[in-house]
């Protein structure tokens, strides 16, 4: 392995254990937000903002740059330590997270820097980023491409799929869809409240190539990001099998932890636990 | 009752739990109707009636607009549904589904709704609804009620059950006060009077309730004496308690947590120009979204706070006198 790629390993891989530091503070701090959806998509998100996207965060309305979409915008506290590392704002923002006043609002909104559409709604972040790849595909021909994440739950909404029938017909090779594949939505496990398997045979049906990796895993992270983003001859779909919670566990796999705040003992022990892991 | 508001309770469930539990008791009583949930059950607490009833409990996952018209699908046999979800999701994604599938053929489907308002204010603008009622009160055949206490929460449910056709209750996230004593009577197109006065009529429901009550009690420092009503069924509106309080004071202001367009206080203003031109104001959103922040900071900002009711009603009291 070259050395240069050896860094962006290294770089992703201190990004996602950092970006689960940053919001178990947060959601600690302000006892409010959602850790689970947060520790799964850490990995893709580290991959996004530290080599994947082609971004200015010094300029962050560049019109060129590629967009992002957190589909399930719930999940906002790792993409707002995300920002803060890349330096879009100071990371003393952080922690006022859902507070009256903050630019970090309970779910993401467009004024924010460095967040380029509102979201939170489930469902509309994904039919929002085709749009986006419509406009820089077809229209202004700009050609930035569109990355947006989904949760598992968050695909049983219907407009999802009407999305994904879009992006198909106007063969979109420049969009990348990522399903957070972490198993528990609200109610509990994924596949209890609504069955939504075969995730990859559904997409490929719709049209889409795809891939599927282990989402944690940070070289199957980039390889797949990398890949989607080169295909170019239609959309593309990444299934990125995560863990809920993932690196606390008693926070693992639990429908609890979707959106509760820890208490101290929670919290010292969680703190411990992410700091224990291998950087 | 001209009660003491330092008196009153804060109510130990928040009202969608105090729905959901009556749902649940409901069930036994009951063993003809289902519920219906999209994915929050837990935040909705249908999951109580899923655990109790699991043959009657359809989760569909997160999938609203589907939900509401599968209800219409099993409600068009003349089973009655109860789906519950959050407002901002049921009366707008789920909205079509509601009015010309529901409304329209006059289905006995019972809307569970919750974090009506800025009450979901932490959560920000995407889960704040602040339109609910307009949109529901707008569509032919629909009822909608918005309970500001235990009490009227429980009294919700079985108002709804025993309505026939559709009808939309709004709950609220957090915990609110218990406003209403025991002697407290609910029904569709009824009100209460919580507090009475001659020198003006304050109007609202639900979580803004206990703020009039406040602004009633400010007033009452101040020789002014203010009547309370809650109107807790928002449609059909117990047009004659508004009319007979108005035309006694004299003067009126209409608070709630909500859009000022299209709103309680349009509803009302209307009513008045009609049956009884007063000194008028209508407090909610004034055409703006709200944001994410402490709930009693965001009720200031935006302005229904007790002492904003207060001020109000010096305004249209002083403007009567002169
Ligand atoms: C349209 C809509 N319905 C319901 C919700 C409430 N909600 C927030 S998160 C969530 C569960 C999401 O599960 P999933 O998509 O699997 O996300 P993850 O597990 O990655 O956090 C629900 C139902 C919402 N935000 N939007």
């Amino acid at each position: 392995m070259s050395r240069e790629r050896d860094a962006v390993l290294r770089r992703v891989t201190t990004t996602a254990r950092e970006i689960r530091l940053r919001v178990l503070d947060m959601v600690y701090t302000v006892q409010s937000g959602h850790i689970g959806g947060s520790f799964s998509e850490a990995e893709i998100l580290a991959a996004l903002y530290n080599h994947i996207l082609n971004i200015r965060p010094d300029d962050p309305k560049w019109d060129k740059r590629d967009r992002f979409v957190l589909s399930k915008g719930h999940a906002c506290p790792a993409l707002y330590a995300a920002l803060a590392l890349r330096g879009y704002y100071d990371a003393s923002h952080l922690n006022t997270l859902r507070r009256f006043g903050s630019i970090l609002q309970g779910h993401p909104v467009i004024k924010t820097p460095g967040i380029d559409m509102t979201s939170g709604s489930l469902g509309m972040g994904f039919p929002i980023a085709v749009g986006m790849a419509i406009e820089s595909h077809l229209i202004g021909k700009s050609n930035f491409a569109v990355y947006t994440l989904l949760g598992d739950g968050e695909i049983n909404e219907g407009l999802v799929w009407e999305a994904a029938q879009t992006a198909n017909k106007y063969r979109l090779g420049n969009i990348v869809a990522i399903v957070d594949r972490n198993y528990v939505q609200n109610d509990g496990f994924s596949d209890e409240i609504m069955p939504i398997e075969p995730i990859d045979k559904k997409f490929e049906a719709f049209g889409w190539r795809v891939w599927k990796i282990d989402g944690h895993n940070v070289e199957e992270v980039i390889d797949a990001l990398e890949a989607a983003r080169d295909y170019g001859d239609g959309p593309a779909c990444i299934v990125a099998y995560t863990v809920k919670g993932k690196g606390v566990s008693f926070m693992e796999n639990d429908r609890y932890w979707h959106g509760k705040a820890p208490n101290r003992e929670q919290y010292e022990q969680a703190k411990a636990e992410l700091e224990g892991a291998a950087p | 009752m001209n009660g003491d508001a330092a008196q009153l309770r804060k109510a130990q469930n928040p009202t969608r739990r105090v729905f959901s539990e009556e749902m649940l008791a409901y069930g036994t009583e009951d063993p003809h109707f289902i519920v219906m949930e999209a994915d929050i059950g837990y935040s909705t607490f249908s999951y109580l009636f899923g655990d109790a009833f699991p043959q009657r409990y359809f989760n569909v996952g997160i999938a609203e607009l589907g939900m509401f018209a599968t209800a219409a699908g099993i409600a068009s046999t003349g089973r009655t549904v109860v789906c519950g979800s959050y407002g901002v999701f049921i009366t707008m994604r789920a909205i079509e589904a509601i009015r010309s599938f529901i409304c329209y053929p006059n289905l006995p489907v019972k809307i569970l709704s919750s974090h009506g308002g800025i009450t979901a204010a932490i959560d920000g603008v995407t889960h704040q609804a602040t339109e609910d009622i307009a949109n529901m009160a707008t569509i032919p055949n629909m009822t909608v009620l918005a309970p500001c206490d235990s009490a009227s929460a429980a009294a919700a449910f079985r108002l709804a059950m025993q309505t026939p056709g559709p009808v939309f209750t709004r709950l609220m996230r957090d915990p609110l006060y218990e406003v209403h004593s025991g002697a407290a009577s609910f029904a569709v197109g009824g009100s209460v009077c919580v507090r009475s006065g001659a020198d003006v009529t304050i109007l609202s429901y639900g979580d803004i309730v206990i703020q009039a009550i406040r602004a009633a009690e400010q007033l009452a420092g101040e020789r002014i004496e203010a009547e309370v009503i809650d109107l807790y069924s928002i449609k059909p509106l117990d047009r004659r308690a508004v009319i007979d309080s108005v035309r006694k004071t004299g003067a009126c202001v209409v608070a709630e947590n909500h859009q000022r367009r299209n709103g309680l206080g349009y509803e009302v203003a209307s009513i008045l120009l009609q049956e009884a031109p007063v000194p008028f104001a209508a407090l909610g959103l004034d055409d703006t979204f709200a944001e994410s922040g402490a709930y009693d900071l965001l009720l200031d900002k935006y302005g229904l706070s007790a002492d904003h009711i207060a001020e109000n009603a010096r305004r249209v009291v002083h403007h009567k006198n002169r």
